[in-house]
């Protein structure tokens, strides 16, 4: 006797018509299932539904102008393994390919990860700081959200009930970097990391923080300081000061509060000084 | 729906499992009704990496993994060493570089080692097959003669 029902809707209509259960029924969208399956063992989920994605045709990689637009379903792997990826969006690569293991790769997704939105999240400080956008699809049409507008807190998103996530568009390629600090270096999750991004387009900084309780966040301020161009050593010392006072840092399991600062800090200053050779003036 | 009839490739051969749950994992599919008990069960949190398996060639973690999900695919584990060449090439380098003391990570390195070979080629760098395995623990801590058996299946590259 199975705990819950599995459907495999073939189309996205099917798909976001069982997403509607009747009675005191509750449903969870199934997509690499890398997260969705801890919470079903751990009880902190208990749906009477599971809608599995995988016969969607998500699970695309596309460019279009520089601008790159990824399947929901796609597997991390394939995301990770698409030479442009690592080319024009070296953050976005180093912080892919530093979520769980290969084998965990091959079934997580980007759809997953955003819907599951976990604080120390490695994908959502990238996004953020690539200005990415995401794709939802519902019984209402289609909108798009940005990551920071769709990512609230832990297990909470702006989906609304009978949306799913279709896809995730990054606009432009940036010169990005993706730092972070672990216990462990593998297979571990991020006591702090720190996503930073140069718009070649608007000519600006854009940067993130992630690996603390609610959200990973964007650092507004800090990019201000930074300015236009390649920051000096005395700006970019000043910018990551900032970033360590600014950023709201909780203790918990992973790091203290004290350490996290000190992390924010040194991971910024380091990650703008791998983007800003790449940046414009030193092209 | 758990009476739909569900059907998958396991080591080359069609096998049919009826009755199956929708919630069960592969893992325990494969290990309590086709007794394939060489896949092992360690965290069964997708950390430890014992039970992994191949999914069309691919690592997959199976404790993390509905049995549902892999629905017509070809599933290979470490009883398939008979009817998959790179299979049995990393079984051989194992076995001659005595990677194992315990033994109970060693089908869950094999077939991540594997599927790297598979995916990366048999003369991929040797660092580059070392850092997909840092998915795979052992809690002998008997890495070095795995690396041996990483460098010796590199090593003898067609």
């Amino acid at each position: 006797m199975s705990s819950f029902e599995l459907r495999v809707p073939a189309s996205v209509d099917e798909a976001i018509a069982a997403l509607r259960v009747e009675d005191a029924g509750t449903v969870a969208v199934l997509a690499g299932g890398t997260d969705l399956l801890l919470d079903l063992d751990d009880r902190r989920t208990a749906p009477s539904r599971v809608v599995s994605l995988r016969r969607l045709p998500w699970k695309t990689l596309d460019w279009v102008d520089g601008a790159l637009t990824i399947g929901s379903t796609l597997p991390l792997r394939s995301l990770e393994e698409d030479p442009e990826v690592a080319r024009r969006l070296p953050g976005l690569w180093e912080a892919v390919r530093n979520v769980g293991s290969v084998a965990l790769r091959h079934r997580a997704t980007l759809g997953g990860n955003l819907g599951r939105s976990a604080p120390a999240s490695d994908l959502v400080p990238m996004l953020l700081a690539l200005d990415a956008e995401v794709d939802l699809i519902g019984p209402a049409g289609a909108r798009r959200l940005s990551v920071d507008e769709f990512v609230r807190a832990s297990r909470r998103t702006a989906l609304r009930p009978g949306e799913l996530i279709r896809s995730v568009r990054v606009p432009e390629s940036r010169p990005s970097a993706y730092l972070w600090q672990r216990v462990r270096p593998a297979n571990d999750i991020s006591q702090i990391a720190v996503a930073a991004a140069y718009s070649p387009s608007e000519h600006r900084w854009q940067l993130a923080a992630g690996g603390m309780p609610p959200r990973p966040v964007r650092l507004p301020e800090v990019e201000r300081l930074l300015g236009t161009g390649v920051p000096s050593e005395p700006v970019l010392r000043a910018a990551a000061d900032r970033a360590s006072r600014e950023v709201a840092l909780t203790t918990d399991q992973r790091a203290s509060e004290e350490y996290r600062r000190r992390l924010v800090g040194a991971l910024l200053a380091r990650a703008v000084r791998a983007v800003a050779p790449h940046a414009e003036g030193r092209a | 729906m758990s009476s739909a009839r569900f059907e998958f490739r396991v080591n080359g051969r069609p096998t049919p499992v009826p009755e199956l749950p929708d919630d069960e994992r592969l893992l325990d599919t494969l290990r309590w009704r086709l007794g394939l008990k060489g896949t092992k069960e360690g965290c069964r949190t997708g950390d430890c990496g014992a039970c992994t398996v191949l999914v069309d060639g691919r690592s997959t973690l199976s404790c993390l993994t509905l049995a549902r999900e892999v629905e017509g695919t070809s599933v290979t584990t470490i009883e398939g060493a008979g009817t998959d060449a790179d299979l049995a090439h990393i079984v051989s380098a194992f076995d001659r570089a005595g990677a194992l003391q315990c033994g109970y990570c060693t089908p869950g390195f094999v077939m991540a080692l594997t599927g790297l070979v598979k995916e990366r080629g048999r003369s991929a760098p040797v660092a580059e097959l070392l850092d997909g395995l840092q998915g795979n623990l052992c809690r002998c801590t008997g890495y070095a003669s795995i690396a041996r058996a990483v460098a010796l299946a590199r090593s003898e590259a067609p």
